[in-house]
């Protein structure tokens, strides 16, 4: 026993005598609640992104600060109908030192199409892809795809002759080695990757395009900080940016203590579902009643950070600001009371006879808050609702049958390519009820046809009209209260610039892409 | 058969049917947790038709007995599966995390033992007196505020007001560090690199002591509880009256037979800190297996949840046995008993 407390006070002396490493230069620490899928065939969610738009790259990015795509791994692309051409880069290296060929581009596809899993469905209407010659491929689709440029932006390129390389007889696409190492022409390598402490990436020098000398030379993207350590972290120096899903009190105190506060925005929106197939959500005016009743105004104020910063900015309509066919920023969402007791006093049922199920997901506490507000709102209908809290699982699966799904549903809905045909055909078309996405069970033709066009239209006038026309026959019939436009807002030490996420002439407009490493400085 | 071979021999049987019983138990339990394992794997953007391939994928259609069948093979094999939260195989990430859990929970098993137990015998030869009511408050304090707390109150006293200690992971980015044994105090020994042994010990003194305020105010309410009512023996009276001072006493003559019962409670509580470690782990982002345990339930990542599970009741089974193994060096009428019933 002595000799333990011995043991256990020297230790003790000796740790706390020595003296904490200076903070390294040129490292840039952030972090991200999920752990980080490195497999860019498996890729989905915001950590994912971050690696896939470090490590790989894709045949073209969106353009910074407006509409539309430029080249990237390709030079140029044409579009015959249904086919697309894209001639590459020939400059372009492999992290393995292996040169880009068509063949890379085959190959992505294919492994993308054969696991199945991550974002792998916005390719299902790729028909074939084959390699033209050394730097030039062509898809061929099934059907006319006008945001199939867009969908480009999550097909990372892999190094097929690395990953084969790597492979295994019973894992004939690598899936393991590609969920720990990098296989990519990306500007960062991957150093090592620890699936629930962290990812360290480092500078690749030999990246096609340049990097500014003060990008990080090494990056640290940690996973499953408490909300606590972050603060006290970036408090102390130790942390660079939080991930967006801090408590808004956290991201205010932060930056009450000085911290800069970096965002991202146009590419989602939160929104309230409702059940049209039950009763009384079946009736288009009780639905109006309720999305005109809704206070938005009080809901923006409960995303408040600062007085100029905001987790989401005013809803202009189904279609998030920046969008195909947005409403202009001015016709924001008001609250009108007469107008919702005008519809209820249309509609086909009692609202004394009404009661409500609101739901919110257990796990994005922020929702209870809209859930009161919006139980409030109905009460002065004279509406009765209850509110139900649903772990996301149980969610997931309860939205799988109409009947099972709750009258009104609150998510958060981000386009995956920046596109609103990624944001409304899941949610809206007839042909996709019964996900996460679809708790509105909407079936209209118009909505379906105007979804349709979208898809198919040759000139982007022509998708403009379609999304426009969609967005006004959302707004008639009301299967959603469009709550607010998401913007996702971090805490940031001083010590980053990073323009594409805080300048709107540099943003990129999908979720993720601002964390383009190459893009950002650190000050040492 | 020596006795406490014959011990060893029939704790490992129940063990082993321990076991079975656990793996069987928490296979029923995690496929009744609500949501399919599929859909919250492949995340909320997945098509119908990727949920309904995983699922065939993880025979997740077969009837329970035959997906017991299936887990039992691969464990024949030394397989668990692939986990659907890290992609990985469960034995991977189990190798990767599970020494970061040991290692901090055998620390806060040395702080438990060191301070708990020293605080204990003080507060029983003191009974009474000042130093045993602040002890006594302080192991309340321990007792009644659960582990998250401390942790947190250790962090903003020891690392934001006072920078004494770092707040969060294994050592320091700086330091690189060969794995071999992944208990990084040993490894970073084994390369010699003490000023990354120093950087290691720093790092783990706050996660460690806050999972162990509460272990180290246990054993010490319990070894003052039982040295008291042991003072009250007449062989205690007898070494006072020839004359053995009160330091010898409490040390040889009291401390040894009040050991029993407090080893037998801080061998649990040492057992259950592998478990209770995750909000310790979280707050100090510590990448142990107990963290990995509460992500994947949530996550309902049936193979890990299985996997972690496992190794967290092969674990609280060893430390038990090893707990018996000394409760019958320490007491020879255990040991007898057990040569008794052959």
């Amino acid at each position: 026993m002595k000799l333990l407390n011995t043991a256990l006070v020297a230790s003790l002396l000796a740790a706390t005598s020595l003296i904490a490493p200076a903070n390294a230069g040129g490292v840039l620490r952030l972090d991200e609640v999920a752990v980080g899928e490195l497999d860019p065939g498996k890729a989905s969610d915001f950590a994912d992104s971050i690696l896939m738009f470090n490590v790989y790259d894709t045949l073209v990015l969106p353009v910074q600060g407006g509409p539309g795509h430029a080249p990237h791994l390709a030079k140029s692309w044409s579009n015959d109908g249904n086919s697309f051409t894209f001639k590459l880069r020939g400059d372009v290296k492999f992290q393995s030192g292996n040169s880009l060929t068509s063949d890379d581009v085959v190959y992505s596809v294919e492994r993308m199409k054969a696991l199945g899993a991550g974002l792998s469905y916005l390719f299902g209407v790729v028909e074939n892809v084959e390699a033209v010659d050394g730097s030039t491929v062509r898809f061929n689709l099934s059907s006319p795809y006008s945001p199939f440029v867009a969908s480009l932006v999550r097909l990372p390129i892999v190094d097929k002759m690395h990953v084969e390389a790597n492979a295994a007889s019973d894992d004939e696409w690598g899936e393991a080695f590609l969920s720990g190492n990098g296989a990519g022409t990306g500007a960062y390598t991957v150093k090592s990757h620890n699936p629930q402490a962290e990812t360290v990436m480092e500078k690749n020098a030999d990246y096609f395009l340049d990097i500014a000398g003060e990008a990080p030379d090494t990056v640290r993207l940690r996973y499953g900080l408490e909300a606590a350590t972050v603060r006290t972290l970036i408090a102390t120096g130790e942390h660079d940016i939080s991930s967006q899903w801090l408590p808004p009190e956290v991201i205010a105190a932060l930056a009450k203590n000085g911290a800069q506060l970096l965002t991202e925005s146009g590419t989602g929106a939160f929104y309230f579902k409702m059940n049209t197939t039950k009763a009384p959500l079946d009736d288009v005016n009780c639905r109006l009643a309720l999305s005109t009743a809704f206070d938005y105004s009080t809901a923006i104020k409960m995303i408040a950070i600062t007085d100029d910063i905001s987790a989401g900015s005013p809803s202009t309509g189904a279609i998030p600001k920046g969008m195909f066919g947005a409403n202009d920023a001015s016709m924001v969402q008001m609250q009108d009371m007469a107008k919702a007791k005008e519809y209820l006093d249309a509609g086909k049922y009692d609202a004394a006879d009404m009661e409500l199920e609101v739901s919110w997901i257990a796990e994005v506490p922020l929702e209870e808050r809209f859930a009161l507000l919006m139980q409030s709102n109905f009460t002065d209908l004279g509406i009765k609702s209850h509110i139900k809290k649903l772990p996301w699982a149980l969610f997931a699966e309860q939205v799988s049958k109409p009947e099972n799904t709750p009258n009104i549903s609150q998510l958060f809905v981000n386009a995956v390519t920046g596109d609103p045909d990624t944001l409304l055909y899941g949610m809206y078309h007839s042909s996709s009820p019964g996900t996460w996405q679809s708790p509105e069970y909407l079936n209209d033709a118009m909505v379906d046809k105007y979804l349709e066009e979208g898809r198919s239209a040759a000139s982007e006038a022509e998708r403009q009209a379609a999304y426009t026309m969609l967005n006004k026959r959302l707004m008639e019939i009301a299967p959603t209260i469009y709550g607010f436009d998401r913007q996702s807002v971090y805490a940031a030490s001083t010590r980053v610039s990073a323009p594409a996420l805080s300048d709107p002439a540099h943003a990129f407009g999908l979720d993720g892409m601002g964390f383009s490493f190459r893009l950002m400085e650190v000050a040492e | 058969m020596l006795p406490v071979l014959h011990l060893l021999a029939r704790r490992l049987g129940i063990s082993l049917i321990v076991l079975v019983g656990v793996s069987m138990l928490i296979f029923g339990i995690a496929r009744v947790i609500p949501g399919d394992p599929a859909r919250i794997a492949l995340g909320p953007n997945a098509t119908v038709e990727q949920v309904t391939n995983l699922r065939e994928e993880l025979h997740l259609n077969d009837s329970i007995v035959v997906q017991y069948g299936y887990f039992l093979a691969d464990l024949l094999k030394g397989e668990l599966g692939i986990s659907l939260y890290t992609n990985r195989p469960v034995t991977t990430d189990i190798a990767q995390f599970l020494p970061a859990t040991l290692e901090l929970v055998i620390f806060a098993g040395i702080l438990m033992v060191g301070i708990g137990l020293p605080l204990g015998i003080a507060s029983a030869r003191y009974r009474g007196r000042w130093p045993d009511h602040v002890i006594r408050l302080v192991s309340l304090l321990g007792v009644s505020a659960p582990s998250f707390v401390w942790a947190v109150i250790l962090m903003l006293l020891f690392a934001f007001y006072l920078p004494i200690f770092p707040i969060a992971g294994r050592i320091a980015d700086t330091y690189e560090i060969t794995r071999v044994t992944g208990f990084l105090l040993i490894d970073t020994l084994l390369a010699g690199n003490f000023s990354a042994f120093g950087d290691a010990l720093r790092h783990i003194i706050l996660p460690a002591f806050a999972l162990a305020v509460s272990g180290i105010g246990q054993a010490a309410r319990l070894t003052r509880a039982n040295m008291v009512e042991t003072y009250d023996k007449p062989y205690i009276e007898m070494a006072h009256a020839f004359g053995f001072s009160a330091r010898r006493i409490a040390n040889k003559f009291a401390f040894k037979p009040s050991m029993i019962p407090s080893l037998t409670i801080i061998g649990l509580d040492f057992a259950a800190m592998l478990g209770n470690a995750f909000l310790v782990e979280a707050v100090f982002a510590w990448p142990g297996l107990s963290r990995y345990g509460v992500a994947v339930i949530l996550r309902k990542d049936l193979n890990a949840i299985i996997g972690t599970v496992l190794i967290i009741s092969a674990t609280f089974l060893i430390v038990n046995l090893i707990v018996d193994l000394m409760i019958a060096l320490l007491n020879p009428r255990i040991r007898y008993s057990q040569r008794g019933s052959t």
